[in-house]
């Protein structure tokens, strides 16, 4: 009985508009088991799951739970078939409590005195039942990330979800906190839960599924038991045939060791020293960062999302000034200059948001291209753009970079996700620069491109270029840095060398232990 | 994700919808002008073929030309930069003022200097009248739709002082200045009927604002500001400063279609030389979907419309706002087509 799956996909296409998503994928769930779902980014893993919750209509292919066919129209549809899902971004009330939000949108017993308490005796045994422990009279805002994850998953099986999709859980965790959700997930699969595990690192599923399914571009390529694969098996499934696996940073740098060392310089290309944001509220947005970046060399900036990391890099770019210290680049005090001079004297900048901070759509691919550098000779000469060298250049990045459009004239809001990343790491890497601010490079990249961009960064490190790699992605900073500053309520508490780095270190400085000097 | 090749927009297509409104529009008018009792054939031909039958028609539909092609200016190049100047009208009549303040004030002056200085004081009259709306933008960040209507309103006011202060024409009977100095009159291109030089400004115009927009690095910074303000100040670009140039500029091109009034048409100022000239603007600049290359184009289609209108009226006694009522269908059904498109 173990093996005769509880829910069968068959078939499944969905395409968007021109574009297809999904072509002839099936996947399948047997009862009790951890299945992981694994592939790069665009490879479908999400949209597949997205419709077995109803999200998304399939265009053609079927689906079967416990051996009879079923269509489903709706979430609320898929929570009628015991099938919850619990998404990347948590939709979370942030001022109610944990118990309001676990049974927000669902029938409450005492509707019009809210006396929540016979709700809370079935989410306690549910608690109990799962090993999830969380005070629920606490407001959700002032929890931790991982905590609000396990909210999130009491809220899908207190709604009766008998099968779990997970997608992308241990974004935004530490390492203890994914730890501990390995282990909750353990307890669950023992007390009859299946579930679906969407993630892109390799690491994840091969220490907690039991099987692992791999699409690529939409498709199927392969599924596999934990203990009949190797690793080898995965990585080319992920990747496809094209990418030199032996070359590739990913693959081969944390192998090693210390790579790049030797280029770092003596001198100090990027100085923070005692740099204050005060806010509105108590609570200051930046406290007291210092730090010297040197020329070749990577420095980390690990962290929850929405400790500062963002208002570190605005300040470094002076799109926000601070409200007390120095920033000095190159021994230069660079507070008084505004951030058009900034970019002109060799900052580059790929920033977080990229929709909301780092594209036009409404404008063209070249005139994205050029953005920053646009009073700068070759673009521009004596007031005027010179747009047949801008041009020129726009077709040679979109070819060197890989971004799927039809030309430097295309209207910016064709592209997709990943594309729009490429043209802003184009535009980053297209002039010569001191120094590179990155906040999430690779956010919605497919693994040959991020392998792309690591190695884009390698080779200008070699060149001098000092880098500011701020990340939510613990794995990309551990394989690139040199060392890893934590970042923590807009507080550095700690920096590392690479010689220790310590994932669990990090892990514990992340939320707010102070490293031992 | 695997992104197919969208197919490209050929002049064609984007022809097509246009084409498509302006016929419904003349057939839903047609209808009503038909249930007036009216001779439906007769209308349409009037209203399209007025500006093409004789020269008479055709330096009238230029004439129309000049300020609607300027007023749809001063709206499009501020909505490349995402602002919304809707105070072309105002703009128009403060820029009068200043180029009949300079002629009054200069009689004697020779052309040679009266009509650049002319031209000049309504530009800048006019900019100066952006400036406010741009300043408060920038200092107190008041919403520019709402400041720039508002003074429309007070320039109302200002002409009407003007215009029956110490420099009113006695022998007017409505709110009129004794006329500016005979230097100021803008030359004759062409003189029975005659057309004034006017039209060779409104098309330099045209060609500064479209190279403005596409070709220097200014431009680029509008274009930038306007397609995502929070991106282009990220990578340097002072946005609120484009904002208050843009509507500045604009300011200065509707002072200057004020000024041409002045100088071209009216040689004096004139209590109403505004017409509705930027309501037809806005129509224009709507129309053209804000695209600079297209409103010389829209403009003109426009005033062979409204030259069209008023023969129709004197022929056929079919009340001009027929064409009014074109002129809106032809704006709601072009934009109603990019709706259609998207679904």
């Amino acid at each position: 009985m173990a093996d005769t799956p509880i829910l069968v996909m068959k078939g499944i296409r969905k395409t968007f508009d021109k574009s297809v998503a999904l072509d002839d994928v099936s996947f399948e769930l047997n009862a009790r088991e951890i299945h992981g779902l694994l592939g790069g980014n665009g490879a479908g893993k999400t949209t597949l799951m997205n419709i077995l919750y109803g999200l998304y209509k399939k265009d053609s292919g079927e689906i079967s739970l416990h051996e009879k066919k079923i269509n489903i129209s709706s979430p609320r549809d898929a929570l009628h078939k015991h099938i919850g899902m619990v998404h990347q971004h948590f939709l979370q009330i942030t001022s109610f409590t944990v118990l309001e939000n676990i049974v927000l949108g669902t029938e409450i017993h005492n509707k019009y005195s809210m006396d929540l308490s016979v709700e809370a005796t079935k989410i306690q045994a549910l608690q109990n039942r799962f090993n999830l422990a969380v005070d629920l009279n606490i407001s959700i805002g002032d929890l931790p990330m991982g905590t609000r994850q396990k909210v999130e998953i009491l809220k899908a099986l207190y709604r009766g979800a008998e099968i779990l999709i997970l997608d992308e859980p241990t974004t935004n965790l530490t390492p203890q906190e994914v730890d501990d959700l390995f282990k909750s997930l353990r307890v669950m699969v023992d007390q009859d839960l299946s579930i679906v595990f969407i993630t892109h690192k390799l690491r994840e599923v091969l220490s907690v599924c039991d099987r692992i399914s791999v699409l690529r571009n939409g498709r199927n390529v392969v599924t596999l038991k934990r203990d009949e694969a190797n690793e080898e098996a995965f990585v080319r499934g992920m990747v496809g045939d094209e990418m030199d696996i032996q070359n590739s940073v990913i693959f081969s740098r944390g192998k090693s060791g210390q790579i790049g060392a030797e280029h770092i310089r003596a001198e100090v290309c990027l100085h923070l020293d005692q740099v204050q944001l005060a806010s509105q509220g108590s609570v200051p947005r930046l406290k007291d960062i210092s730090f010297k970046l040197r020329h070749g060399e990577i420095l980390g900036i690990a962290g929850v999302a929405g400790n500062g990391q963002r208002d570190l890099a605005e300040v470094i770019l002076g799109i926000t000034l601070p409200t007390g210290g120095k920033v000095e680049l190159d021994a230069k005090d660079i507070l008084a200059m505004p951030t058009n001079q900034r970019l002109e004297s060799g900052i580059a900048y790929i920033p977080e948001d990229r929709l909301l901070d780092g594209f036009l759509p409404k404008a063209s691919v070249a005139h994205n291209l050029i953005l920053g550098f646009h009073r700068k000779a070759p673009y521009s000469s004596g007031g005027f753009i010179n747009w047949n060298t801008v041009h020129r250049t726009a077709a040679e990045l979109i070819k060197t970079y890989n971004i799927k459009t039809s030309g430097p004239s295309d209207v910016g809001g064709n592209l997709s996700g990943g594309n729009i990343q490429r043209v802003l790491i184009a535009r980053a890497f297209s002039k010569p620069a001191n120094l590179l601010v990155a906040h999430n490079p690779t956010r919605g990249l497919d693994i040959p491109s991020m392998d792309f961009v690591y190695s884009r960064i390698l080779e200008e490190k070699k060149k001098g270029l000092a880098t500011l790699l701020i990340s939510e992605d613990l794995d990309e900073l551990l394989l690139l840095c040199d060392r890893i500053a934590v970042l923590y309520r807009g507080e550095l508490v700690g920096t590392l060398d690479r010689s220790k780095f310590e994932k669990y270190e990090i892990g514990r400085m992340m939320s707010g232990y102070r490293a031992e000097e | 994700m695997t992104i197919m090749a969208k197919s490209k927009p050929t002049i064609l297509n984007t022809l097509i919808p246009y084409v498509a409104a302006i016929l419904i529009a003349l057939a839903a008018v047609g209808v009503f002008i038909a249930l007036m009792g009216f001779d439906v054939l007769k209308a349409y031909y009037t209203i399209l073929f007025t500006s093409f039958r004789t020269p008479n028609g055709f330096i009238q539909t230029l004439l129309k030309f000049i300020p609607l092609v300027l007023q749809a200016y001063a709206f499009t190049v501020p909505l490349a930069a995402g602002k919304f100047n809707i105070g072309g009208e105002g703009q128009l009549i403060v820029g009068a003022i200043g180029a009949a303040a300079v002629g009054i004030l200069l009689p004697d002056l020779p052309p040679l200097l009266l009509i650049p200085l002319v031209l000049l004081g309504g530009i800048v009259a006019g900019a100066l009248w952006g400036f406010i709306p741009g300043w408060l933008l920038y200092k107190f960040n008041i919403n520019e739709i709402l400041t720039t209507v508002l003074l429309n309103f007070v320039s109302f006011a200002l002409i009407n002082y003007v215009a029956t202060g110490p420099w009113r024409d006695p022998a007017a009977g409505h709110p009129t200045t004794i006329p500016i100095g005979r230097g100021g009159y803008l030359p004759l291109l062409v003189d029975n009927p005659p057309l004034h030089a006017g039209i060779i400004i409104a098309l330099l115009v045209a060609v500064a604002v479209y190279f403005y927009t596409t070709r220097s690095t200014a431009g680029y910074e509008l274009v930038a500001t306007g397609a995502n303000p929070r991106a282009a100040g990220v990578f340097g670009i002072n946005v609120k400063y484009m904002f208050v140039l843009s509507i500045v500029i604009a300011g200065g091109i509707g002072g200057l279609s004020g000024a041409i009034e002045v100088s071209g048409v009216q040689h004096r100022l004139i209590e109403g030389l505004q017409h509705n000239f930027l309501v037809l603007g806005l129509i224009i600049g709507l129309i053209a979907k804000g695209n600079n290359m297209a409103v010389p184009f829209v403009a003109f289609f426009i005033a062979v419309l409204e030259v069209g209108a008023s023969a129709m009226q004197r022929t056929l006694m079919i009340p001009v706002e027929m064409v009014f009522i074109v002129e809106a269908l032809v704006l709601l059904f072009v934009l109603l087509s990019d709706v259609v498109r998207r679904k």
